[in-house]
């Protein structure tokens, strides 16, 4: 078993969780929609679980949608709110640093008519409220903006962004998945429209979201068929994935304060430790208003796949955001967007911690990767 | 298939490449062909004796496959004659490494044509001619956009540096002014760039010393196009004019000073 220091990619379901689901798959197999003892059992599971998530975000059980996961529930979202509420205006914004699926859901809302703005971000990855009131017009229904950012950890003034969309009467979407776990989350308090969450990133099963829609927010099904979730969602529910992510919900609220001190320490040490023991290496991401369990790097000189290459063979698994490694061969746009020149974002690693992380990773994380970076650097026609 | 499914081939080359580093000498000939910016860049040295290679090295910067084809070619064309060397083809190196990934074959597939820059420059230099140099153009194009955002992150002249806290600074080589504007600078932020058409700092020698050692991200061989934003500046449209190349840069302020014009102003008053 390697040591996994890429929990914000996936993470491994919590053994409470699935101990919880597995009476679902078998003894209460019902279908909330039928009306026998079984179809009762399951409506009262769902609506249980429904309080219980809720409550995890400080909402009301009857604004909570249950969906296939967290790209579902962005599509919901944002493409389900833009159709609806075309009247009102077509013009959208998303930051430069959103998830991928939330660029690639406002290529697809350009391609339909709708007009899509970027604002961009400060050399640390906060949107600059100044650019996004710049950005705003009379045709502006929603902003889009991710919680925190799923790369560089880089956590969003959320209640800055929700005022001035509550000002000028635009509704607020967030991508809270990165966040998840990490951070309180409370819509109340931070006045969010429409809020995104995944099952997995909280250690709950995979195939399971949430999208949050508060009152009043009016949403178009993108999934069409027999009226479940309000008719938001079509689809028999995933009674299983549910139970499972309620679960997962119940362990984090008892152990998410000690469980993000924890990381942070990691983390901080990271932080701390890696530009001490490496020359020229530079901290990417906010140095305080970053998530508990990011720390990512770029090193000068090398490239971030022939690091994550020398890492798997010692055993860590990592991630980049150098081109080499991705599909579409372009660093990664989070990177670009920070300021960094493509020759120093293919430089960078990101470490994210979790759960089942323990001190002896990150001693051994430290003991290997000044010789991992040495070895290629000495190989690099970049570095003297 | 995933952009690292490597054969096992390719990450024992990895692992263990083959002649790194590099030459020197009068009978040493380099080769260098990609660029940093799409994440490759390689390096291959040969010594030719008697229109053989008798070493070969190499150095590169890049993914795991660019470092296996750079190990591979050295291998390859370690004591063959020039003209079997320069048979050697990009395909010859992917199947001898057993395969690449298709989405490597294009981008970080440059050994061959790494040595076979080596073996022309070598040939070049044998029949006396320079290597091929590219020139650097100077000339002073207008920005577009310098007026449109003049004050609005454009900058002509400096009066507080305090305007510049954890902003991504810009300085466009304006002379020595411009580099002691640059150093000075990272004392308020932690991102300055200084953009020069030149392929080396051209400054005095304690001043270039001390440039090196800053915290300064030198662009040689670049110009600034364009000057992009919304309200305020955001990006800039960069050419690097080695590679001929054009890319957008985020930033928040860019600084042009003006050259002073006191000495003439004076001789008309």
């Amino acid at each position: 078993m390697s040591i996994y220091f890429d929990y914000q990619s996936s993470k491994p379901v919590d053994a409470r969780v699935i101990e919880a689901m597995i009476p679902y798959y078998r003894k209460e197999f019902g279908n909330p929609s039928s009306l026998h003892i079984e179809g009762d059992e399951a409506g009262r599971i769902v609506e249980e679980c429904r309080e219980s998530i809720a409550d995890f975000i400080k909402a009301e059980p009857d604004e909570i949608v249950f969906t296939s996961g967290a790209t579902e529930s962005n599509n919901l979202a944002v493409i389900g709110f833009s159709l609806r509420n075309r009247a009102q205006g077509n013009h959208i914004i998303i930051s430069e640093i959103e998830h991928i699926s939330i660029h690639n859901i406002a290529k697809y809302l350009a391609k339909n008519g709708f007009e899509v703005s970027k604002v961009p971000v400060d050399q640390y990855g906060r949107v600059d409220i100044q650019k996004l009131l710049g950005r705003i017009t009379e045709r502006t229904i929603l902003v889009s903006v991710g919680y925190a950012n799923n790369e560089i950890g880089t956590i969003q003034p959320a209640l800055e962004i929700s005022e001035l969309c509550r000002e000028k009467k635009i509704a607020f979407h967030s991508d809270a998945v990165a966040a998840e776990g990490l951070l309180p989350l409370d819509v109340g308090r931070d006045r969010i429209d429409l809020l995104t969450l995944s099952s997995n990133d909280i250690y709950g099963p995979k195939g399971l979201g949430v999208l949050y829609v508060r009152k009043g927010i009016r949403l178009n099904p993108l999934i069409i068929g027999g009226g479940q979730e309000k008719g938001l969602r079509s689809g028999s529910e995933n009674i299983p994935g549910i139970v499972g992510m309620k679960r997962a919900v119940e362990i984090m609220e008892k152990e998410m304060e000690e469980e993000v001190e924890r990381l942070g320490k990691y983390r901080d040490r990271l932080i701390r430790t890696i530009p001490k023991i490496i020359p020229r290496c530079h901290l990417n991401g906010h140095p305080t208003q970053r998530l508990a369990n990011n720390a990512h790097f770029r090193f000068e000189g090398i490239e971030g796949e022939s690091l994550l290459l020398s890492l798997k063979d010692k055993g860590i698994s990592v991630s980049t955001g150098s081109a080499c490694s991705s599909m579409t061969l372009k660093p990664s746009h989070t990177l670009i967007s920070l300021g960094l020149l493509h020759e120093e974002a293919h430089g960078s690693l990101e470490f994210t911690l979790g759960r089942f992380n323990k001190e002896e990773d990150v001693d051994r994380l430290l003991q290997v990767l000044p010789g991992v970076v040495e070895r290629l650097r000495e190989m690099s026609p970049l570095y003297e | 298939m995933k952009s690292t499914h490597y054969s096992d081939k390719v990450l024992d080359h990895f692992r263990h490449p083959r002649n790194t580093g590099t030459l020197k000498g009068e009978d040493v000939a380099r080769g260098r062909v990609g660029n940093p910016v799409c994440g490759d860049l390689m390096e291959i040295y040969i010594k030719v004796r008697d229109d053989r290679i008798e070493d070969i090295k190499f150095k590169t910067f890049g993914c795991g496959s660019a470092v296996a084809t750079a190990s591979m070619v050295t291998e390859l064309a370690k004591g063959k004659s020039l003209t079997e060397a320069s048979r050697i083809t990009r395909q010859d190196v992917a199947n001898e490494l057993d395969g690449l990934p298709p989405v490597k074959m294009h981008c970080s597939n440059l050994a061959a044509d790494a040595l076979h820059d080596a073996i022309n420059n070598h040939l070049n230099k044998e029949k006396q001619k320079p290597q091929s140099v590219k020139e650097v153009r100077c000339q002073k194009r207008a920005i577009i956009g310098e007026k449109e955002f003049l004050n609005k992150g454009v900058y002509h002249k400096i009066d507080d540096l305090l305007v510049f806290k954890d902003k991504r600074v810009l300085v466009l080589d304006r002379g020595e002014t411009s580099l002691e504007m640059a150093l000075k600078l990272t004392k308020q932020t932690g991102r300055v760039v200084f953009v020069t058409s030149s392929k080396d700092i051209a400054a005095s020698v304690t001043l270039r010393a001390k440039a090196r050692q800053s915290d300064v991200k030198f662009l040689y061989q670049s110009e600034v196009l364009e000057i992009r934003g919304t309200d305020e500046v955001e990006r800039v449209l960069i050419h690097d004019l080695d590679e001929d190349e054009e890319y957008e840069l985020f930033v928040d302020s860019v600084i042009i000073l003006q050259k002073e014009r006191h000495s003439s102003e004076k001789k008309i008053s």
